[in-house]
């Protein structure tokens, strides 16, 4: 039962899970797409990104690209978000918001997808 | 890194959402709150210390007091995490990998041909500044930092790579240059036999071509060295005994040796002759068994004082170090005729002479120098002769690195004779002045003299003669001479001036700075050689050519 497999597993999951609570639902309905879930994302991410330096195998450096592929997604989200926010444009503009988060996501899923890989290849 | 970038993220994170979630000031009957990115952005210059103000209106009081906890909360992770970064930054093997980087892409870039200089003690430095003035390029490898430092504040023509690294190790000597096709040769100056034998080795194995000059303090680090192929073993004591018999019996000889191997632009030293006699040579070490051996070769008696025979295995000597009047009366001083003081001891040998020197003043003093810091004394002394085991070996060094022809030229020129020499240091003053000159060899091939090759293979006879001339002005000599030409492998000393040159030839030239820059204009510019043959002047663009063609046609064909 290694501790720090746990929390690097924990961490890249509920990255995923998070961004995915954000992406899913109308595109155009902000009432669906709460700030605070954007936030949480964003900050799970970066925890998650920095848990992914120094690893340097090839698998290691392929979780960092895709870790900072999604962070650099969400945090342009978050500016957009910033700025259109309370402005009348924002029923049109949290669309372009949305679909930032879901490029996010697939990020996250390649991800998790390679910690699973990982896993399953590992079998201790 | 990880845990102080981690603690930034999530102390921002608590700082942040608390404050988007506190209640802020009422505003036309309704509770306003921060929104995220206005927290974000509060946040960022409390936790950085920098302190706006309250925006876009002034805090309730919950948000008071949510930002004071996270005042504390944000600003220490921020500070942990800025200093851990720094650190990280300074770290020392993070440093010595990027030096090493640097280092081997410097050396990588080099595309002229260079020595791999390892040691940069006193020899080094004396090498090393040479070289750099006769406009060779040099890697300096020293394990040393002070003295690398001393070397980067150094003021020197080229950029020279120098790293602080062992050079016993092959990857060090690796990173410096041993397989790069541009690498002249290596010399191991360090302090230690042990090391100096390690790089030979290093470099014969893994560069046999490579041209190797070692130094050797001992016998049988020598004799090792010569056993794999060596090329030069570098021996200061057994090379100063040997100058020193070339002093007593052929001045001339070595003060010529003296100017062709010292740094271009110093002076040379007032030249002192040796008397013959009975002479006091004190200490029986290394240094000493050499000088002993060289007088003896040259008839002169000497009596030795040394303070402990058994080691050094000296059988008839008068047992003392020779510092007391005692010891030196008992040796005969009085009627001495010259005295060496070889202790591996500054102040021992200063002692020695000088109260020597006091029981017999006429006597001819040789002290040995130990260390360039007791320079002072020993200038104030005056000595009539001073040897310093750094500079014998950096003069030998150059000779063979200065080009292999000056090596040639000073080992035939010790079988000429005294009065030989003496003209030709009378020729060499007159024309280049009384400071140590440079000292460079040309070869006549297609790669360095294009315009010379190319006008012997078109038939035209250039004598050496032409080659002296100065190409701005013909009818001026420049200040240079010939020392040596290098035929088929035959060399001639002093060449004539009416020798027709062929291609092929390599000359060693002696002479000025001035010369030295003047002569690759001859060698490679059509116009400057033509120039200098015949007065002539090439006309310099197609057009003209063609127009001056025409017209020398014409009045070929009598029109």
């Amino acid at each position: 039962m290694n501790l720090e497999k746990v929390i690097f597993g924990f961490f890249i999951v509920l990255a995923l899970t998070l961004n995915f609570g954000y992406f899913i639902g109308d595109m155009d309905n902000p009432a669906h797409h709460h700030v605070y879930e954007l936030y949480a994302a964003i900050v799970v991410n970066l925890i998650a990104t920095v848990l992914k330096f120094g690893d340097r195998t090839q698998i290691g450096a392929v979780h960092l690209a895709t870790s900072l592929v999604a962070d650099l997604q969400l945090i342009t989200a978050a500016i957009l978000f910033a700025a259109v926010s309370g402005t009348p444009s924002e029923a049109t503009m949290i669309n372009h918001v949305v679909s930032l988060s879901g490029g996010a996501l697939l990020a996250n899923i390649i991800s998790v997808i390679l910690l699973i890989a990982e896993t399953v290849t590992l079998r201790r | 890194m990880r845990t102080p970038l981690i603690a930034v993220i999530v102390s921002f994170a608590i700082a942040v959402s608390g404050l988007s979630l506190m209640p802020g000031a009422v505003i036309d009957g309704e509770v306003s709150r921060l929104t995220l990115f206005e927290a974000f952005y509060i946040i960022s210059y409390t936790a950085t210390t920098i302190g706006f103000g309250e925006i876009p209106y002034a805090f309730s009081t919950a948000q008071r007091l949510w930002m004071t906890f996270s005042i504390y909360l944000t600003v220490i992770p921020w500070f942990y995490a800025i200093g851990k970064i720094i650190s990280l930054f300074q770290d020392s093997g993070l440093r010595q990998a990027v030096t090493t980087a640097r280092f081997a892409r410097a050396v990588g870039n080099l595309h002229e041909p260079f020595y791999i200089i390892c040691g940069y003690g006193e020899t080094g430095a004396l090498l090393v500044s040479a070289l750099d003035r006769g406009q060779i390029r040099v890697v300096v490898v020293e394990s040393m930092q002070d003295r690398v430092n001393d070397l980067e504040l150094e003021d020197y023509q080229f950029d020279i790579p120098a790293l602080c690294a062992d050079a016993r190790l092959p990857d060090v000597l690796l990173k410096a240059g041993l397989r790069h096709p541009m690498c002249a040769g290596v010399a191991a100056l360090t302090d230690h036999d042990q090391v100096n034998l390690a790089i030979a080795i290093a470099a014969k194995l893994i560069n046999p071509d490579l041209k190797v000059l070692a130094r050797a303090d001992n016998e049988e680090t020598a004799a090792n060295m010569a056993s794999f192929g060596t090329d030069h073993i570098i021996n200061p004591y057994a090379l100063f005994g040997d100058h020193l018999a070339m002093e007593v019996h052929a001045l001339g000889t070595y003060l010529l040796h003296e100017w062709l191997t010292g740094v271009p632009g110093s002076s040379l030293p007032s030249p002192a002759c040796p008397p013959i006699g009975r002479w006091i040579v004190c200490g029986y070490g290394r240094f000493g068994k050499s000088v002993v051996e060289n007088l003896q070769r040259e008839n002169i008696t000497t009596t030795i004082v040394e303070a402990e025979p058994e080691l050094t295995g000296c059988e008839d000597c008068i047992i003392g170090s020779g510092a007391e009047a005692k010891t030196l009366e008992e040796a005969g001083v009085r009627d001495a005729v010259g005295i060496v003081a070889g202790t591996d001891n500054d102040i021992n040998n200063l002692s020695i002479v000088m109260t020597a020197r006091e029981m017999n003043p006429d006597l001819f003093v040789v002290i040995r120098k130990n260390h360039r810091y007791n320079e002072p004394l020993f200038e104030h002394f005056n000595a009539d002769i001073t040897m310093q085991p750094s500079d014998i070996i950096a003069h030998e060094c150059l000779a063979h690195m200065i080009s292999p022809l000056l090596a040639m030229f000073l080992s035939m020129m010790r079988s000429q004779t005294n009065a030989w020499a003496n003209q030709l240091i009378s020729q060499l003053v007159g024309v280049v002045g009384e400071n140590v000159p440079e000292t460079w060899a040309i070869t006549i091939d297609y790669h360095h003299a294009p315009a010379l090759y190319n006008f012997l293979s078109w038939g035209k006879t250039i004598t050496l003669e032409n080659l002296l001339r100065d190409p701005s002005n013909r009818d001026n000599k420049l200040d240079l001479v010939p020392l040596l030409l290098l035929r088929d492998n035959q060399p001639t000393l002093q060449p004539k001036a009416d020798l027709t040159l062929r291609p092929g030839d390599q000359i060693l030239l002696c002479g000025q700075p001035s010369a030295r820059d003047a002569i690759p204009l001859t060698l490679s510019k059509y116009k400057a050689l033509s120039y200098i043959l015949d007065g002539t002047e090439i006309p310099d663009g197609l057009v003209w050519r063609w127009v001056s063609n025409r017209f020398s046609n014409r009045r070929k064909k009598g029109t």
